[in-house]
């Protein structure tokens, strides 16, 4: 991949993902980032070409952020503090998407007699699930 | 748990990025151990305690 998970530190005040760590990381970051606005804002660019390269650069970029993120390396004390902190962001998020259900349940039953939720957070709920379970599986297997 | 690491590692002529590079762990975390705010594992405590060249965890670590 093009990335080195030692140019980088995770982020841990604003938001999800990772920060640079070192200028590699700093350089890496506007070498990703300068194609995009230049694809953007470039003239004479048909709106197809556009779209296409910023998809396949939005790919790459993606697959070369995961591989970075799975392979930065983590001491005992940074992954246990990422666990408790990644945990701890989770159940509000949760506890945020179940009471947005519970209100949308209510509002569309009162309004319309029938339930109408919107999928995306039953599918983001479903999700966590099976990520939740698998994690378990495979952790109870691997120990 | 209180423990020796600072002292010992000063008498081994070890900074506290060469004592994490060395166990494999980040300075911040050799600064936590320092000061008692964070309990290693046991692998982690075993390392230390060679690199700080001392033959018992006891003397590295205060157990009780």
């Amino acid at each position: 991949m093009i990335g080195k998970a030692e140019w980088f530190k995770r982020r841990k005040w604003l938001g999800w993902g990772l920060m640079p760590a070192t200028w590699q990381g700093w350089v890496y970051t506007l070498v990703l980032v300068l194609p995009i606005i230049l694809v953007t804002y470039l003239p004479n660019i048909s709106e197809k070409t556009r779209v296409v390269s910023l998809f396949i650069w939005a790919i790459i970029f993606s697959l070369d952020l995961i591989h970075i993120m799975v392979t930065i390396n983590k001491d005992e004390r940074e992954k246990m503090h990422e666990a408790i902190a990644e945990r701890n962001a989770l159940w509000t998020v949760i506890f945020v998407l179940a009471f947005g259900v519970a209100y949308e349940t209510s509002k569309s039953l009162i309004a319309t007699g029938s339930v109408q939720i919107d999928p995306l957070i039953i599918i983001a709920i479903v999700l966590g699930l099976v990520v939740k379970a698998s994690t378990n599986f495979y952790l109870d297997k691997k120990d | 748990m209180k423990n020796k690491i600072s002292e010992l590692r000063k008498q081994t002529g070890l900074t506290q990025e060469e004592l994490a590079k060395n166990a494999g762990v980040t300075r911040q975390t050799i600064i936590s151990l320092e000061q008692g705010k964070y309990n290693p594992s046991l692998g982690l405590a075993n390392k230390i305690k060679k690199i700080l060249k001392q033959k018992y965890l006891e003397d590295v670590f205060n157990l009780e």
